[in-house]
């Protein structure tokens, strides 16, 4: 039996007024949904942030990913990590104000 | 360390350092000989470089090619309002001046380039970005990895700020400005301050975050954000700390780096390697 829960992205920076909010809220599997799959599922609906996250359909290097406060490229098996129920993703991409 | 000694008026200006075993004579000895350049005076700069002078960094470098402009006095305020029309880096050392005798201030009042970065940086013990561009931003992270600089990063947007620190020990196994992001987003798709505005007391939070690294470097005291970076966010009102790693692929500071000189690098796109 599979049970959908929620999980959160939230949105660093520019990228939040790409998608014109902070914080996406989505249903997903935890049996079988990978960190891939929530971003997926946060583009589907956001061409511009699409635009603004990928360059040819991958994520560009620049935009780092975190789940629970850990970046999944270096802390864990990035796109492929697999998700657990509640957890907090995060899209941060550079910023150069000063 | 030199036999530098805190004369009276130095023992009663940082009696409050003084005090504390974390400091105490010697560290503010330490701060008296340490050197500093900040690179831009601007809303980052500003604080840093009010808090850096105020404690008695004996030797402060600013960078800065621009002059103040009344739009930069709602958050850039080691300027006044008549300082509007001057260069930044006079307007910065004046405060300085009028803060703390102790401190002595070298001013460039110039663009930071590949050609210039080691006549300005090079000597100073640490540098911290106070910069408005990632031009400058992925220069000065190349320039302080190759020559073993240490560096406070610091960066702003809208309510948003992020701070490391890259102290650049030798044997220091932490990652660098680039092992995060390991290039500049193209030119043109994160919209300045200008664009977007920013929250004037913004950038006093996250600079002074950057001068308290950059004291504690100074001291050798406490743990620096090596390996980690500060998101800051003015509207939650929260702090995050996401842990960050070397990564073996960094172009600068990774296992087999295709950066070996700031000279290879082309700064005015994405500050990766010139294709030819």
């Amino acid at each position: 039996m599979t049970t959908a829960t929620a999980i959160e992205w939230k949105l660093f920076a520019d990228l939040a007024e790409h998608a014109g909010t902070r914080t996406v809220t989505l249903e997903i599997d935890p049996e079988t949904d990978t960190v891939g799959d929530a971003l997926d599922a946060l583009l589907e609906d956001q061409p511009d942030l699409a635009e603004r996250v990928l360059d040819g359909g991958e994520l560009r290097s620049q935009i780092n990913v975190l789940r629970n406060g850990a970046d999944v490229r270096s802390q864990e098996d990035g796109l492929e990590t697999q998700l657990e129920d509640g957890d907090e993703l995060a899209l941060f991409p550079p910023v150069s104000g000063g | 360390m030199s036999d530098l000694r805190l004369d009276a008026t130095q023992l009663d200006r940082y009696s409050r350092h003084v005090i504390m075993d974390e400091v105490g004579p010697e560290g503010q000895k330490r701060l008296l000989e340490g050197s500093v350049l900040v690179v831009g005076a601007g809303g980052l700069g500003s604080p840093a470089i009010q808090y850096l002078a105020a404690a008695g960094v004996g030797h402060l470098g600013i960078v800065d090619d621009d002059v103040v402009e009344r739009s930069n006095l709602q958050r850039q305020i080691v300027h006044g309002d008549d300082d509007v029309g001057r260069p930044k880096v006079e307007s910065a050392a004046d405060y300085v001046h009028r803060l703390n005798p102790d401190v002595s201030v070298e001013i460039y009042e110039t663009r930071l380039t590949p050609e210039n970065v080691d006549e300005l940086a090079g000597g100073y013990d640490v540098v911290l970005d106070a910069s408005d561009n990632f031009a400058t931003r992925y220069l000065l992270n190349d320039y302080c990895v190759l020559s073993g600089t240490a560096l406070s990063h610091g960066a702003i947007y809208r309510f948003e700020g992020q701070v490391t620190t890259i102290p650049n020990r030798e044997g220091s196994d932490g990652p660098c400005y680039r092992c995060i992001f390991p290039e500049a987003p193209e030119p043109g798709t994160v919209p300045d301050c200008a664009t977007t505005g920013v929250l004037g007391v913004l950038p006093g939070t996250v600079g002074c975050i950057q001068a308290t690294e950059v004291v504690k470097l100074l001291l050798e005291q406490g743990d620096v954000l090596e390996g980690r970076l500060l998101l800051y966010d003015a509207m939650d009102m929260s702090f995050e700390t996401v842990e960050l790693q070397h990564n073996p692929n960094c172009p600068v500071c990774g296992d087999q780096p295709a950066i070996d000189s700031v000279g290879d690098v082309s700064y005015e796109h994405t500050c990766t390697i010139d294709a030819d």
